[in-house]
């Protein structure tokens, strides 16, 4: 009686066995998926490494305290060394800085749609991104256009008479 | 079970067996050709090509592939040509490519080549598409060949996003910081998707040379394949022909065909001469993460979907960056199910025909729109603080 009992290969009370070509099949295949494997493996993990990149966040001196009058917004450029790939470069930032009654905000000038770089313009108070029409106010609501959230505020300090921006790099 | 074997005297198939005397002393004795048509085989496949029948009816139409082919080759030479005087770095792009196009005997035209072989592709591959939509060529048996066109086109299109960042000119950072940033919308997985494109936070180093080995590897790589298996697609299943069968026999491919083809390309790759003689490629200023003049502007054939996010309410950009470019793009790729109707014929197909002509006027209406309301690249620029060197923690 066959140990499969309806597998319909049977005959004469034979055990099922795998024929020397299936087994050879199987194997090529198997080495295929070893071999494809060890190659993509390593090569999807060492791609992938950007995601286990975690951000380091720095504290920079941007501007002199004085420097900034009441109400007053002003486009901020610093240069900090980061580490971009495998080279360190000196990579200059802009940040807007805006003293109100709140005190010292630290808006960040990408646009929150798609990145581009927003322009603030004195005369209407408010930031303008030149790509597809969005607008925030002075303190980086949005006030129309596609933008899903306000512009980002970076962490700011006031030390030693200098204003200190807190950004990942 | 029988157990197949290859015995040495077992003849070579396809080998001619000599029937006159005079044939047996040519294949004793052959000629350079002969000898190298015996082993290669080589004459028997171009004449095969040569002889290929073409359908009454087929004409100009269907002289875009072989326009397409001839472009796609073309870039791959003038590619080559332009790595070797390329390097993918942030501190060396730039230069690179000053010198290669301001310096190099001959590098602006080559540069130009590339650039405007690249636009003219688009053009082409467009074109290609559209007549095989409407002449209904995708329909069985010849869905395959359509699947492959369209994911050829999608390689098209790779190809572009990743060469524009190449030069790292202001506008080449700009797109591809908006560009990537696309990515980041999508749901759940955007960020890590946009971290895994760029190779880190932002643009730079890693996203240059990640872009640049997908543009000289990968693609290409891709391309070959896929072009391979098309043009195998289209001498096994032939081509379709006029969609009301016309009168007449079959024309071999040589000479009227191919006749035109050549005039085609002969047009077609005179135009993209004239174009970087007559318009050589510029180069912006150096990539500059800090500037704060440069408006972002895509390459012209990606200004439908610049529109198109202009259009998209608030907090709904997902529709425009995945969710209408994603079904456009699963809609091509599956069209030949999509449309069930046996008949080839525009009149019989009209609900097919209709959302077409509607997905690409809209597209060719959002591209002539962006063509002609998007800014110019630059602001005036802005009074600037001086940039404090940097510093440490405190």
């Amino acid at each position: 009686m066959c140990e499969c009992q309806n597998c319909g290969n049977c005959e004469n009370g034979q055990k099922k066995v795998v024929s020397r070509r299936k087994f050879m099949a199987w194997s090529v295949g198997a080495i295929n998926l070893a071999v494809f494997g060890a190659v993509f493996g390593p090569v999807l993990g060492f791609l992938g490494s950007p995601l286990r990149h975690r951000q380091m966040k720095q504290w920079v001196p941007v501007l002199d305290e004085g420097a900034l009058g009441e109400g007053e917004t002003k486009e901020v450029p610093f240069t900090v060394r980061v580490k971009d790939g495998y080279e360190m470069v000196d990579r200059t930032y802009v940040v807007y800085l805006v003293r109100s009654e709140e005190g010292i905000v630290a808006l960040d000038p990408s646009c929150t749609h798609l990145g581009c770089r927003i322009k603030f313009q004195a005369d209407k108070n408010r930031y303008f991104c030149p790509c597809h029409g969005g607008v925030f106010d002075n303190r980086g609501t949005v006030v129309s256009g596609p933008p899903p959230k306000p512009l980002v505020r970076h962490a700011v300090e006031v030390r030693e008479g200098k204003i200190w921006v807190q950004r990942s790099v | 079970m029988s157990r197949r074997t290859l015995s040495p005297e077992r003849p070579v198939e396809n080998v001619p067996v000599p029937e006159t005397q005079e044939e047996a002393l040519r294949l004793e004795r052959p000629s350079l050709r002969d000898w190298t048509d015996l082993r290669l085989g080589w004459w028997g496949f171009v004449r095969k090509n040569l002889d290929e029948p073409m359908p009454p009816g087929v004409g100009w139409w269907q002289t875009l592939g072989n326009l397409l082919l001839t472009l796609l080759l073309f870039q791959f030479v003038t590619g080559f040509a332009l790595a070797m005087y390329y390097a993918p770095s942030p501190s060396s792009a730039y230069h690179s490519v000053k010198h290669l196009t301001e310096t190099v005997p001959l590098g602006s035209f080559v540069r130009g080549l590339h650039m405007w072989g690249s636009g003219a592709i688009v053009v082409t591959v467009v074109l290609h598409i559209l007549r095989v939509f409407y002449w209904g060529s995708y329909k069985k048996p010849r869905e395959l060949t359509w699947v492959f066109g369209v994911l050829i086109f999608n390689v098209v299109l790779g190809f572009s996003f990743t060469g524009y960042l190449l030069p790292w000119d202001q506008k080449a950072y700009w797109a591809t910081v908006v560009g990537t940033r696309i990515a980041a919308t999508v749901p759940f997985v955007g960020p890590d998707l946009l971290r895994l494109i760029r190779g880190g936070e932002e643009v730079g180093a890693l996203t240059l040379t990640r872009f640049y080995a997908i543009h000289v590897m990968l693609l290409p790589a891709s391309l070959v394949v896929l072009t391979g298996l098309h043009l195998y697609l289209v001498r096994r299943l032939h081509i379709a022909g006029p969609v009301l069968p016309q009168k007449g026999k079959p024309v071999p491919f040589f000479p009227v065909q191919l006749f035109r083809d050549a005039i085609v390309v002969l047009v077609g790759l005179g135009i993209v001469v004239y174009l970087a003689l007559a318009f050589p490629p510029a180069i912006e200023a150096m990539a500059d993460p800090a500037g704060t003049d440069f408006t972002p502007r895509p390459e012209w054939y990606f200004l439908g979907l610049y529109e198109l996010l202009k259009i998209v309410p608030q907090g709904y950009e997902v529709l425009a960056t995945v969710v209408i470019p994603g079904l456009i793009s699963l809609g091509m790729l599956f069209l030949p199910w999509l449309d069930r109707s046996p008949s080839r014929h525009p009149a019989m197909r009209a609900s097919i025909i209709l959302a077409g002509t509607f997905v690409s006027l809209t597209i060719g209406l959002m591209t002539l729109k962006g063509v002609i309301e998007t800014p110019p690249p630059h602001h005036p620029p802005a009074a600037k603080a001086e940039a404090p060197t940097p510093d440490g923690t405190p």
